[in-house]
């Protein structure tokens, strides 16, 4: 085909010549000349379908690379460059910012040791806990992730180490199921336990969180889970620690000094609605807990009952869109040991009693970037033995609760604002109006959140 | 001390159970695209569990109990991949996938993997909105690429259920010669379709518009994720009007 229109191009402008020229007498000098003129012609058409040729064959040639390409069924990652920083681990960073204001100067929650972490939150302007994650698989078996908290304490800037534990990878070391890890974590107990603060739906934790476990558990230790082969979903699991961790306190190092085990169900119903109940334990042997800014020391066994229920469900059955979260935990408390008020100067009393607490909380998602919450928080405080009459450590038979209110507004999963109210009725014959404004930011890689 | 040596003897009994004997093949389906799939090579020789219905947003759901209970059983993960699934996928493997559905392992099978993405970002910013840096993850809006997920479907199940290995080739050969005819049909269907603009609410139709050669002329998210606001609506709306074809 190419070669008919080589002819057919060079016989048509042959034939133009000729039919224009043939109209002069022509002289041999002019035949000659344009003879010459032919040749050039036909030498320039030429090199230009040639080239026009070449081009053809390297666009048919790149067609058949292409169909070539797509019939392939291997991984279409050839030709990717590696650097040498591909094997960084996924680097994230969280801020938490907080704006908060009070109507009342103090309050202290009584009738129960608070660690510092559990006092109401710094009044003013704050940065509140900025966090730095790390987290990359080490090999095929473990997977790592520390967690860098910078705080303020004392007006002075810190850096804790809130988590930094190694995990065995799904299927990798373990059988199918079982997950071991260990360092220091945020440890499966209950349902907030396990989540970092910037995931809460509201800007500060519950009071049982504030009072039986300051805030959060994350004692170093080793933990176990195991995820049954059922149709619905079951996890049982438990863990060994140190001890130095609120509830425990002071540990030696000899043997453990907190044990934990939990259980929990769950399930779907539908597409749309999901749910989970859970119970944990806690047992902590404490050798010095020491609370209440130091004031307030306890040395014995502490055992921590949790029952927790999360239901979520999602009207259109996008929970990006609109979606009603309820969830809540409630705590049980045994202790038996000894008490001791330096500042109320009890000396040690022996004390063997049990307190309780909970909250209960609801999340709406009324349009796609908008939240609103309400939660409802309450402790129920031990009767006081004689010899703490008058301590921190005496309620004087009232019981702390908060009534809450929150909007936020969530730009992207990166990015939100909120605004809280709370109504803290912590102090007997006190009402705190609480006001919060907060921003959390994501920069950065951001794992995936759990249930 | 006690009670922890409980617990430990509980979870040994636990693990020295039998564990249950399972006759089907169990598939995990991140997308419904891909359950029928499965269940067209797979026949009644596979258990497919969908994750998403149809009207839910793949890359948004959570990493649900019941999803953790599905992946505990699951002998092949079958999903869209490039980064779809990214919220919520990597916890259930952690939590409970064995180790054959691990990212590498014949069972770990992600569909975009095998066929030519577009949309492959040169930059990656997050003010760009929720973009895939692996380029764009609907591939199934366009056929063709379903006839290659289906064809390495079938290579991986005749590999992980050998027994039945003759069961999956004569599904996926009785599958391909319904799914070219349908093909040919529909790219007939769609010639008059060559060229036309149109507006698309989300890049998951890119491989449509790739396939029937229309023309996208916009986008009603703003940024991939992120909700239309008014005046984007509106801009888009007066894009349209320039348009004759829409006019008429």
């Amino acid at each position: 085909m190419r070669k008919s229109l080589r002819g057919a191009v060079t016989t048509v402008s042959l034939l133009t010549l000729l039919s224009t020229t043939s109209a002069f007498a022509a002289s041999d000098a002019d035949i000659e000349a344009i003879r010459k003129e032919i040749q050039q012609m036909r030498q320039s058409y030429e090199g230009r379908i040639a080239e026009l040729e070449a081009k053809l064959v390297n666009v048919e040639n790149k067609q058949e690379s292409q169909a070539k390409e797509d019939d392939k069924p291997a991984i279409m990652s050839s030709g990717r460059r590696i650097f040498d920083n591909d094997f960084n681990p996924s680097i994230g960073v969280i801020m938490n910012g907080k704006f908060t204001s009070f109507s009342e100067n103090t309050s202290q929650i009584k009738g129960f040791g608070i660690g510092e972490e559990g006092e109401r939150v710094k009044e003013g302007i704050s940065l509140g806990e900025s966090e730095l994650n790390l987290s990359a698989n080490v090999d095929d078996k473990f997977y790592g992730h520390i967690t860098a908290a910078f705080v303020q304490e004392g007006g002075e800037d810190k850096v804790e180490v809130e988590e930094a534990f190694v995990r065995t990878t799904g299927g990798g070391l373990l059988p199918r199921g079982l997950t071991a890890k260990a360092g220091r974590a945020f440890w499966t107990l209950g349902y907030l336990n396990e989540h970092h603060s910037h995931y809460d739906d509201f800007g500060d934790r519950p009071l049982p969180y504030r009072a039986f476990l300051n805030k959060t558990f994350n004692d170093d230790g080793l933990e176990l889970s195991y995820v049954l082969p059922t149709d619905l979903y079951t996890e049982i699991g438990g863990g060994v620690f140190r001890g130095d961790d609120f509830p425990g306190g002071t540990a030696n190092g000899e043997g453990a000094g907190s044990y934990s085990a939990f259980a929990r169900l769950g399930g779907d119903i539908g597409d749309n609605q999901s749910w989970r109940v859970g119970a944990s334990w806690l047992g902590s042997e404490s050798k010095g807990r020491s609370t209440n800014e130091g004031t307030v020391n306890f040395i014995g066994d502490t055992d921590l009952y949790i029952a927790d229920l999360r239901y979520t469900w999602s009207p259109t059955g996008n929970s990006k869109q609109q979606e009603l979260m309820l969830q809540g935990e409630y705590f049980l408390r045994n202790e038996d040991g000894t008490y001791a008020d330096t500042g109320a100067g009890t000396g040690l009393v022996n004390f063997d009693d049990s307190s309780s607490g909970w909250y209960a909380q609801s999340v709406y998602k009324f349009k796609q970037q908008w939240r609103v919450g309400y939660r409802y928080t309450r402790l129920d405080a031990p009767d006081v033995p004689t010899g703490l009459i008058g301590s921190a450590l005496d309620s004087k038979g009232h019981d702390p609760y908060i009534n809450s209110a929150m909007i936020d507004w969530t730009n992207s999963e990166f990015s939100r604002l909120r605004f809280q109210y709370n109504r803290d009725n912590v102090v007997a014959n006190q009402t705190d109006n609480q006001f919060m404004l907060q921003y959390i930011i994501s920069i950065g890689a951001h794992g995936a959140h759990k249930f | 001390m006690k009670n922890f040596s409980i617990v430990i003897l509980l979870m040994g009994l636990l693990f020295a159970a039998p564990s249950q004997a399972f006759a089907a093949f169990n598939i995990f389906a991140c997308e419904p695209e891909w359950g029928s799939l499965a269940k067209e090579i797979g026949g009644d020789k596979v258990k497919v569990k969908n994750a998403t219905s149809a009207f839910q947003n793949p890359h948004n759901i959570r990493a649900r109990p019941g999803l953790i209970a599905a992946m505990r059983k699951s002998d092949l993960v079958f999903c869209s991949g490039g980064g779809l699934e990214i919220a919520w996928l990597p916890i259930l493997l952690q939590k409970s996938g064995s180790a054959d559905v691990q990212y590498g392992n014949v069972g770990y099978f992600m569909a975009s993997d095998f066929v030519k993405r577009l949309e492959i970002p040169e930059k990656i910013d997050r003010a760009m909105g929720d973009v895939h840096p692996e380029g764009n993850p609907h591939i199934h809006t366009n056929p063709h690429n379903i006839s290659k997920v289906a064809k390495e479907l079938a290579n991986r199940l005749q590999k992980l259920d050998a027994g039945n290995a003759d069961y999956y080739r004569q599904n996926f050969d009785s599958f391909m010669t319904r799914w070219n005819g349908a093909i040919k049909r529909w790219e007939k269907m769609a010639e008059p379709l060559k060229g036309v603009p149109i507006i698309v609410q989300h890049g998951s139709w890119a491989y449509l518009v790739d396939w029937l050669g229309l023309r996208r002329i916009g986008t009603l998210e703003p940024k991939p994720g992120v909700p239309p606001t008014v005046s984007h609506l509106e801009s888009v709306l007066n894009k349209v009007r320039t348009y004759a074809f829409f006019t008429h």
